[in-house]
């Protein structure tokens, strides 16, 4: 290891065109041949400052120092050059193009002066692959392969690039356990090879297993770096939170009473024949709160999206109070006394350029009370949102600013508090804190038990273990679209929940069959 | 009628006439697909086909020459969608906007800079001379096929060129860097940036291709099709040819197949306005209803097909 | 504090573009035109005041013009609002607005009904008409996908060459030289406000009306509080409940039935027959206003205002100094182009945002900034 760090950022800066600060004033610097980590709660800028080393963002000030030579990103193309590698949570991978051909994109070999060299193109992603013992599949189409050769074939592209510095930007949150053993062992074979690597987490025993130094950030700020080995977990967590992870909420006794939701055998096999649903029932009751568990992508986003009518299951059928959804709107839905907070709240949740007034009526904004006549009563309007922004603590200049101009946690209160007062029989709640900050996750997280205990039936869709424990009354572990374990009498914790969701246990059929109430 | 209809399909003469209508529709088919490749919706094509027509003309009227004013054309047709490209990638003007307003250009601007150019007012007319249109070529071999060579020799140069660039358009977007750097803009501009492809640099060679072949188009307009330029001469052509594209399904091929059905529905439409007791104003409606029924039965299609995979879109159907 | 340094930043921004867009038009009068200065000096306030032996004076009589000038394309302008309101790139306007001078001078020849009766029905019958028209692209949207922007592209010249082929084999009056119907009855006019050769009509003061009336439509009902919601986030709308697909096809009938209005009350206010051969433009311009506005329909008459006086002032600068007077053509691409233009001076808003959030973090105190939200990494 050479003396200088290969990677030093200081003094970064980032403000977004929405004013809102996502880094303050950050230090980062990293040793050649380590794997660092880079941890922090959602939110806490960790990918802000990762896409302003890789040039996606530029910093509103602070400088970059690569091997102690200053420079500054305006293109990932500067970055790529420098050595830099990113391997986005989000894959960066063009479905309609084989594997070798987005391994090549950008720097596709060519023969006969203009046209690509697809036989070079294949040879260079196998000699890449066998390399680093990495199994592609260099003609399929990206559509069509596993995610976890998705996330080996964004890693070949960097190395094609001849990355000297990986980052990798939470790449297990979507990896089933074995898949996130190999990619471990293959970063260690990396890390020998000489490579260095920035691995961002909030899975602390991920980061202690992996890595041998671990920087810390909270709310946008630098909070320290340590050797890994000299601080334990509960060090981390505190560094990361200010305060303990586990926030302690009070709840009385769930007393369910008649089923308001009732799932039936429900199948969806999607648009790239993958099945995603493989035949599941289940109730949820008035009065209680039945948390889904399960590593993302094993059948949760599929069940919500029919759950509220935007795609049909292919076999199956859904009741809310005895009447089947199918073909229902959400108009009907709606009136039916569904609410729903959706996970993607940018893209269902709000309607960024209008005001905090507009967003928080929106469904019901032809409600008698609010109209008078032909005409809106706007003053009705302003009320009722004037006393949702006091009860959920809407840290906002006034009704009329526009939500885009909040920050995540202020507009999630703003989904929150629309869908949490339309009086609903049955809330579902998509990730309803993802990304958000503690004061607005444990005031959502409050009142959802106030409104399961005033009698509505919720269901919580959560791929945070901890939400999902604290929360659920009921609990049940999604697997491969399969329920693998029904829980209903408060005996879980993580160990247990860990070895369901990712499929090393299962439940018997009988045992399953429980999360049928008659 | 039917019957003198199916027998106009088939005589030599009015295949030949298809494919030279067909060619300046193509041109500017090919133009959508390029630019809705990246991922823009060319909707100036219009605007840059009436003054690359415009210049087209003027450049081969001033010159002397139809080959310089063809490559005028394709340079003003490059300008105008480069400055549709400058607004849209520097300005954030919705593209559709900017190609709106170029079609405000091409409709009054290209009336006040032929009067500022020339003190005429409304067409070239006067201007025309036989050297400066782009002549026609015999093939040899193929003008002496019975039948075939009749429809197909004897065409002006740009036709060819039009059914060429179908081939290499698609050898463009399929075999080349910079084909792939396009369809990898249009579908995930992100993938393609974290490779370090420059998003905003393929979207301007993309449309500045757009431009140029639109360019093409209008000098085929001017300097053919209409021996000289006048105001209404493109006619909705830059509109129907992205009606070509989507039903193309956005592939040169498709673009072309379409652009013949349009081509045809043009070619008889002119050829029963001069039968007696047809409305010539209903027959010069035909290829607009055409391409309206044409996008109405590809869209059902498409749906029909969401559907059967159990998606339902967005407007709640 | 960002709030109001954002207003003053937009209309800052909107004066810029403007500048520009007339910058781009000096350019080309010094480049045509013999006396530039005398040109520019009409162009820009040939409208207003008249100098006569070097006295000036206020022009009433180009005013007028002007104002009646606004008639059409404030109505166009009111029905683009609505339709991009709900993101909806119809473009049929134009022929909306052809269609519906035809239909209205029609009632106006043939019904026999009382004055003032017979304008009202005239127009309404023509907006009438045109929603029914505008169902094909809004259906075709709603019900199969189709981009209604290529529809409605196509559609102005069905809409077009339809009529015509009804004006030529039904309606012409084979007495005159050109084509055109036979004359308005009297009844059916739209009476002048003003007497004299200026035309404005009480179609303009109708069309004020209508501003009103669409500003409250969108801003104080349901029904214009879902289209904007639909223009700003579709699946949003969807996801809220709102009937998005019977709004996008209301938001596409209104813009049909205000454009046809706007035709309708344009020929009876202005003309003494159906004489139009061609599409009168109106459609486009109404699209260069709705940007100019905003998409607020309270904006509109000032757009309307704006080019409508752009246009007189190119009139008059092509009849005194010969620079021809589609001029206006290209000052309208141009302020399309800046003032759609989002970025237009972004680094400079990007500079006031920055500045404001370091004011206010400065204000906040470092330490606490709990809800201030740096969550959106």
């Amino acid at each position: 290891m050479s003396d200088t760090p290969v990677v030093q950022m200081l003094g970064i800066s980032k403000i977004y065109p929405n004013g809102i600060p996502a880094n303050q004033d950050v230090n980062f610097s990293v040793n050649k041949g380590e794997i660092h980590a880079l941890v922090g709660e959602n939110g806490a800028g960790k990918s802000t400052l990762m896409k302003i080393l890789f040039g996606f963002e530029k910093p509103t000030s602070g400088t970059i120092l690569i091997d102690g030579e200053e420079v500054t990103f305006a293109s990932p193309m500067a970055a790529i050059a420098k050595g830099i590698g990113m391997v986005h949570q989000h894959f960066m991978l063009v479905p309609s193009l084989t594997v070798a051909e987005n391994v090549v994109l950008g720097m596709a070999p060519k023969k006969s002066g203009m046209f690509i060299d697809f036989k070079e193109a294949v040879r260079l992603t196998e000699e890449y692959a066998e390399r680093f013992h990495f199994d592609v599949e260099p003609n399929a189409r990206v559509a069509d392969i596993s995610v976890g050769m998705k996330q080996k074939v964004e890693i070949l592209k960097a190395l094609v690039r001849g990355a000297k510095v990986l980052i990798l930007d939470e790449p297990t949150a979507v990896l089933t356990t074995q898949e996130t053993v190999e990619l471990f062992r293959q970063l260690h074979e990396l890390k020998n090879q000489g490579f260095t690597i920035i691995f961002i987490s909030h899975k602390l025993n991920e980061i202690k297993e992996l890595t041998d130094r671990v920087t810390i950030m909270r709310r946008g700020k630098a909070a320290g770096t340590y050797d890994t080995d000299a601080v334990s977990e509960q060090e981390i967590s505190r560094l990361m939170v200010g305060r303990d992870v586990v926030l302690e909420i009070e709840k009385t006794p769930a007393e369910p009473e008649e089923v308001v939701l009732r799932v039936e055998n429900l199948h969806f096999v999607n648009e790239w024949n993958k099945r995603m649903l493989n035949g599941i029932s289940f109730d949820v009751r008035k009065g209680e709160i039945v948390g889904i568990a399960g590593v993302e992508g094993n059948g949760q986003r599929e069940l919500v999206d029919i759950l509220f009518g935007l795609i049909s299951p292919e076999k199956g059928s859904v009741q809310v109070n005895g009447v089947n959804i199918a073909d229902k709107s959400q108009r009907e839905l709606r009136n039916m006394g569904v609410s729903y907070v959706p996970e993607d709240r940018m893209t269902f949740g709000i309607a960024g350029t209008a005001s905090i007034n507009e967003n928080i009526v929106s469904d019901r904004i032809a409600s008698p009370a609010f109209n008078k006549g032909p005409l809106l009563n706007m003053r009705a309007i302003r009320e009722t949102s004037q006393h949702l922004i006091e009860d959920y603590a809407i840290l906002c200049k006034s009704g009329r600013q526009h939500v885009n101009m909040l920050s995540g946690g202020n507009i999630q209160k703003v989904v929150v508090a629309r869908e949490f007062s339309a009086d609903p029989l049955l809330i579902i709640a998509d990730q309803p804190t993802r990304g958000i900050d503690v004061g607005a996750t444990e005031l959502i997280r409050n009142k959802l038990i106030d409104l399961s205990r005033e009698g509505a039936a919720v269901l919580l869709v959560s791929a945070d273990l901890n939400e999902v424990m604290e929360l659920s009354d009921s609990l049940i572990v999604l697997y491969g679209g399969n329920i693998v374990g029904y829980f209903d009498d408060g005996q879980w914790d993580d160990v247990m929940m860990g070895e369901y969701m990712l499929g090393l246990k299962k439940q018997s059929d009988e045992e399953v069959k429980r999360a049928c109430h008659a | 009628m039917l019957k003198q209809l199916a027998e106009w399909v088939f005589q030599v003469e009015f295949l030949f006439v298809i494919l030279r209508i067909t060619a300046p529709i193509l041109f500017a088919a090919l133009a959508a697909v390029v630019a809705e490749k990246a991922a823009m919706s060319n909707i100036g094509l219009e605007g840059t086909m009436m003054l690359s027509a415009l210049f087209g003309f003027l450049f081969a009227y001033w010159t002397q020459s139809w080959l310089l004013g063809v490559l005028g054309a394709v340079i003003v047709g490059t300008l105008l969608a480069l400055m549709m490209g400058f607004f849209y990638l520097e300005f954030k003007t919705d593209i559709i906007l900017a190609g709106i307003a170029v079609n405000m250009l091409g409709e009054g601007g290209a009336i006040f800079l032929l009067f500022m150019f020339t003190g005429l007012r409304g067409n070239t007319a006067i201007l025309v001379t036989p050297n400066i249109l782009i002549p026609t070529i015999d093939i040899p071999l193929i003008k002496d096929i019975p039948f075939l060579g009749k429809i197909l020799s004897g065409h002006c140069i740009l036709t060819y060129i039009a059914f060429l660039l179908v081939w290499l358009i698609w050898l463009l977007l399929y075999r080349t860097p910079l084909g792939l750097n396009i369809r990898a803009v249009g579908e995930s501009p992100q993938a393609a940036s974290s490779v370090g492809v420059s998003v905003k640099r393929i979207k301007y060679i993309a449309i500045a291709m757009s431009g140029a072949l639109a360019g093409l188009g209008g000098a085929f307009m001017s300097m053919y099709y209409s021996q000289g330029w006048n105001q209404g001469m493109v006619a909705g052509r830059g509109f129907i040819a992205l009606a070509a594209q989507a039903m193309g399904r956005g592939e040169p091929v498709g673009a072309m197949l379409t652009s013949l059905l349009f081509g045809t529905a043009h070619g008889l439409s002119s050829k029963v306005a001069g039968l007696p007791n047809v409305s010539s104003f209903l027959v010069s409606m035909i290829p607009y209803a055409v391409t309206i029924m044409g996008l109405f039965i590809y869209a059902w299609n498409r749906t029909r097909k969401l559907k059967k995979r159990g998606i339902r879109r967005l407007t709640g159907v | 504090m960002l709030d109001r340094r954002m207003t003053q930043f937009n209309i800052l921004r909107g004066a810029v573009a403007i500048f520009f867009a007339l910058l781009v038009a000096a350019i080309f009068i010094f480049l045509t035109s013999e006396s530039p200065w005398e040109s520019l000096r009409y162009l820009l306030i040939g409208p207003l005041v008249i100098v006569k032996d070097g006295a000036i004076a206020f022009n009433t009589r180009n005013m007028l013009e002007v104002l009646a000038g606004m008639t059409p394309t404030i109505f166009t302008g009111l029905a683009v609002c609505v339709m991009f309101s709900a993101n909806q790139f119809n473009l049929a306007g134009e022929g909306c607005v052809y269609v519906g001078a035809f239909v209205g001078g029609l009632i106006g020849v043939y019904w026999n009904l009382p004055p003032f009766i017979h304008p009202l029905v005239a127009t309404l019958i023509a907006g009438i008409v045109c929603s029914v028209i505008m169902l094909i692209p809004a259906l075709a949207k709603v019900k199969l996908g189709a981009s209604e922007m290529v529809t409605s592209l196509m559609l102005n010249y069905v809409m077009l060459y339809v009529s015509m082929h009804f004006l030529n084999f039904y309606f012409a009056d084979r007495s005159r030289g050109a084509t055109m119907t036979h004359s308005f009855q009297d009844t059916a006019r739209v009476t002048q406000i003003v007497s004299g050769t200026s035309k404005l009509s009480w179609g303009f003061i109708a069309a004020l009306i209508f501003s009103v009336i669409v500003w409250f439509f969108m801003y104080r009902t349901r029904w214009g509080y879902s289209i904007r919601m639909i223009g700003i986030n579709q699946s949003f709308a969807l996801y809220s409940g709102m009937n998005v697909a019977g709004m996008i096809i209301v938001s596409q009938m209104i813009g049909g039935m205000l454009s046809g209005m706007g035709g309708s009350f344009e020929i009876l206010g202005r003309y003494n027959q159906f004489l139009w051969l061609n599409l009168p433009g109106y459609g486009w311009t109404g699209i260069t206003i709705a940007i100019l506005a905003k998409n607020n329909p309270a904006a509109v008459p000032l757009a309307a205002f704006f080019l409508a006086y752009l246009n007189k002032g190119c009139m008059l600068m092509s009849t005194k100094t010969h620079v021809a007077s589609e001029m206006i053509d290209i000052i309208q691409a141009a302020i399309f182009l800046f003032f759609a233009a989002e970025q237009f001076l972004s680094g400079y808003r990007q500079k006031i945002v920055v500045k404001t959030a370091r004011e206010e973090l400065l204000m906040q105190g470092n330490a606490d900034i709990e809800n201030g939200g740096a969550e959106n990494a």
